[in-house]
């Protein structure tokens, strides 16, 4: 009797070769399309049931079931309502963390298990060796940032076929099959949306205010914003000031150094030694580890998706770093490595 | 490629393309402009829509040239607030049946600072089964469904019951899209006549209009809108092997419409913007074609039709009576639908589940919800539509292929 894997299919070709896979190494594969999202925006179609319909078509040609799982109503209240709970405070959330988090390894996980799987599959850029979360052996691809607050059972049981693959064998291999969407363009913008910016997306749930931006060490009203919560610490692209994007007069860049959203004002700066733009350590909030580790062994830490590995330590409240790092803004993950393991990580506060 | 999917799309046939072309390339005019070409362009304009308009048996002037079917029945919806009456306060725009439900059964109005409740009961009656190009702008204006028959045929008697004083518009299409079902369009105008007869003697000056979207029909039936008993009619171009984005509304003489677009006032100032003179003269050789092989294909599509009815296996028919020749709408118990979809389109068969639109949306179809099939049902529900692509042999050879598909999917289930 073979294992029966149930491998979430978004329609995309990672999670598309991922069933692929699996069916040739024999087990009994079951695709489930995770419907989490299929509001339209103005303007803006949902790409949900193109995407069904991608992962339907592949699951037909590999000749294996396929559902759809509905979890609309978990994903808003979980995922959408925290992420706009978080910017309205101030902070730049990910929601594809809490995603992972909440609903792909854990309602999916669960309810999988309920319909006799005996793992779970995803189309993540992962590997698991001996419950141990791993990088994936495509550097460039790496997904283990979003993965690294997964819970250990749901880990336990869970497959990434394509961890050890890069992209383009990827693309390959389903092109070989006969995938029809081998090449299908990635999606861009927020992942649940489609091709719609953040910004796009907060507009329509955000009541947010016009405000002012001024230069930090003046005071000096410069130009003015649609919201303060759309700007993140750090931030240089975006600002429009004095009509001109991102520059004014001598041409120096702008970047954002500070957000006081009491009073909607977001303050800017032209300088890139501003102490705001700089730390060298970092205090994390919602701490998920995956391994103990001592506060004097040396780590890496990841503080955006495919961002380099930054050798610190972690005391188990916050990182330090041996050299001053740009800082990140709060409300974003730092998740922490030993080589190749991920041990977890927390939310930057 | 076996095409069997006529009802969403038709290829632009040659002899259209051909009429076509020039008006791309040479004789390009805009028909508005003053000097002699362009004045040729505006002659040919309006011949072709002479012969758009006598193929129904109307006049050129009762027809008003849209960018499709979907604009001509938003068109033909603006009816209802055309005519501006002392003390209609619900003409004061779009009744906001959304927010309150179905039934709508009133909605304020502020009259010198205090909320007034004015009583209004839906003045747009239309057909549960209508294409989403009536069903949404229907809804919009508060309207109300009127039930249909398990056969797909409209509840006559749901209809005597729903049309009050207040109704003005009642919106049927003469054949349905997903089912092919032909409605009896000249019972419905007769159960109208009586009603205005009614309303005439009771002194109710209020109209009472019957719009039918008759897309899919024009090449497969024969269609006079006096015979008809209509007020306003949609034909589509791209549905009978003319160009896309091309459609028509026949306007009786005195049925009033209020624009959608502004500008320069063509089509009667209905439909401003610059005519589409290659669109309107292919749409016209299209219905000319159409109109000449009516009967042959009728009779053609309706063999076909027998043919598959008698070979294919396992499946229930849907569309039994009452269709348009071309029509053969399945049910195969216990499989999806869109599986066999994707199995067929490896095969070059290409057919559908319920209409283009709902299927891309994941919605499930309204039109098979409403003629009472179970959600089981309408999954396992495949729409065939024959078209001039089709042969006597691809009849045969598709039948072959989706009984063998069909098959294996019944295989697949039962190892699972």
């Amino acid at each position: 009797m073979p294992k029966t894997v149930f491998v979430g299919m978004s329609g995309g070709v990672d999670s598309s070769t991922s069933a692929l896979l699996l069916k040739e190494q024999g087990y009994r594969v079951v695709g489930v399309y995770m419907k989490n999202w299929s509001k339209d925006l103005p303007g803006m179609k949902c790409p949900w049931a193109e995407d069904l319909a991608d992962a339907k078509r592949v699951a037909v040609k590999l000749g294996i079931d396929f559902e759809v799982w509905d979890f609309e109503d978990a994903y808003r209240e979980k995922v959408v309502d925290y992420m706009l709970a978080e910017f309205k405070k101030g902070n730049t959330p990910n929601p594809d963390i809490m995603c992972n988090q909440e609903i792909k390894f854990k309602l999916f996980y669960e309810k999988a298990m309920e319909a006799g799987a005996d793992f779970i599959a995803t189309g993540h850029y992962a590997r698991v060796k001996q419950s141990s979360l791993l990088r994936a052996a495509d550097e460039n691809k790496d997904q283990t940032y979003f993965l690294y607050r997964i819970p250990e059972e749901a880990l336990a049981h869970t497959i990434f076929p394509i961890g050890e693959m890069v992209k383009p064998e990827v693309k390959k291999m389903a092109e070989k099959h006969g995938l029809h969407n081998a090449y299908k363009k990635e999606s861009m913008g927020v992942c649940f949306v489609g091709e719609v910016g953040m910004r796009d997306f907060l507009k329509e749930y955000i009541d947010v205010q016009p405000g002012e931006i001024q230069e930090v060490e003046t005071e000096k009203t410069l130009g003015y914003h649609e919201g303060a919560v759309f700007y993140t610490i750090g931030q240089r692209h975006g600002l429009y000031l004095n009509g001109e994007k991102g520059a004014i007069n001598d041409g120096l860049p702008y970047y954002v150094v500070k957000k006081d959203l009491k009073n909607n004002v977001v303050y800017v700066s032209k300088n890139l030694n501003d102490k705001n733009l700089w730390t060298n350590e970092l205090k994390l909030k919602d701490i998920f580890l995956r391994r103990e580790m001592g506060a004097s062994q040396p780590v890496f830490a990841r503080l955006r998706h495919r961002a380099p590995l930054i050798p610190a330590k972690f005391d188990g409240k916050k990182l330090i770093f041996e050299n001053e790092i740009k800082r990140p803004a709060p409300g974003q993950s730092a998740v922490i490595y030993d080589g190749e393991v991920c041990l977890g990580g927390g939310i930057i506060e | 490629m076996i095409y069997l999917d006529h009802a969403a799309a038709t290829p632009v046939s040659r002899k259209v393309f051909e009429a076509m072309e020039p008006y791309f390339l040479s004789d390009f005019f805009n028909p508005s402009a003053a000097y002699l070409p362009a004045k040729k362009v505006a002659a040919d304009y309006e011949a072709a829509k002479a012969t758009i308009a006598h193929a129904i048996g109307a006049k050129t002037s009762d027809l008003v040239i849209t960018a499709g079917a979907t604009e001509a029945n938003n068109l033909a919806f603006t009816a209802i607030n055309a005519r501006g009456r002392v003390g209609d306060f619900s003409g004061t725009g779009v009744a906001p049946a959304r927010r309150y439900g179905r039934s709508a059964p009133s909605f304020s109005v502020v009259t010198s600072g205090h909320p007034l409740k004015i009583p209004t009961r839906p003045r747009i009656l239309y057909l549960v089964t209508e294409h989403d190009s009536v069903r949404r702008v229907a809804e919009q204006y508060g309207g109300e469904a009127i039930r249909v028959l398990p056969s797909g045929l409209i509840d006559l008697d749901d209809l005597k019951t729903k049309i009050t004083d207040e109704t003005e518009l009642i919106s049927i299409s003469l054949a349905n899209n997903e089912l092919g079902t032909i409605q009896p369009l000249a019972e419905v105008a007769g159960i109208i006549r009586e009603v205005k007869i009614d309303r005439m003697k009771r002194g109710i000056k209020t109209q009472l209009l019957l719009h039918s979207d008759a897309s899919q029909a024009l090449n497969l039936l024969d269609i006079n809108v006096a015979r008809l008993g209509v007020d306003l009619l949609t034909l589509n171009a791209a549905k009978i092997y003319g160009p896309k984005g091309v459609g028509a509304l026949y306007v009786s003489h005195d049925t009033k419409l209020k624009p959608l677009t502004m500008g320069g006032g063509q089509e009667k100032g209905l439909r401003s913007g610059t005519e589409n003179v290659p669109g309107v003269i292919g749409f016209a050789k299209a219905t000319e074609l159409a109109r000449e092989h009516l009967n042959g294909n009728r009779k053609k599509y309706a063999s076909w039709r027998k043919i598959l009815l008698s070979e294919l296996q396992g499946c229930e028919i849907i569309n039994k009576k009452h269709t348009l020749d071309n029509f053969v709408v399945l049910c195969y118990n216990g499989i999806d639908a869109e599986r066999l979809i994707f199995l067929l389109e490896e095969k070059g068969v290409y057919v559908a589940t319920g209409a283009a639109c709902a299927a891309s949306k994941g919605r499930k179809s309204h039109v098979l919800k409403a003629i009472g099939l179970s959600d089981a049902q309408i999954a396992g529900s495949l729409r065939i539509s024959l078209g001039e692509t089709n042969t006597d042999e691809q009849i045969h050879e598709a039948a072959e292929i989706i009984n063998s598909v069909v098959q294996s999917e019944y295989e697949r289930i039962r190892h699972a």
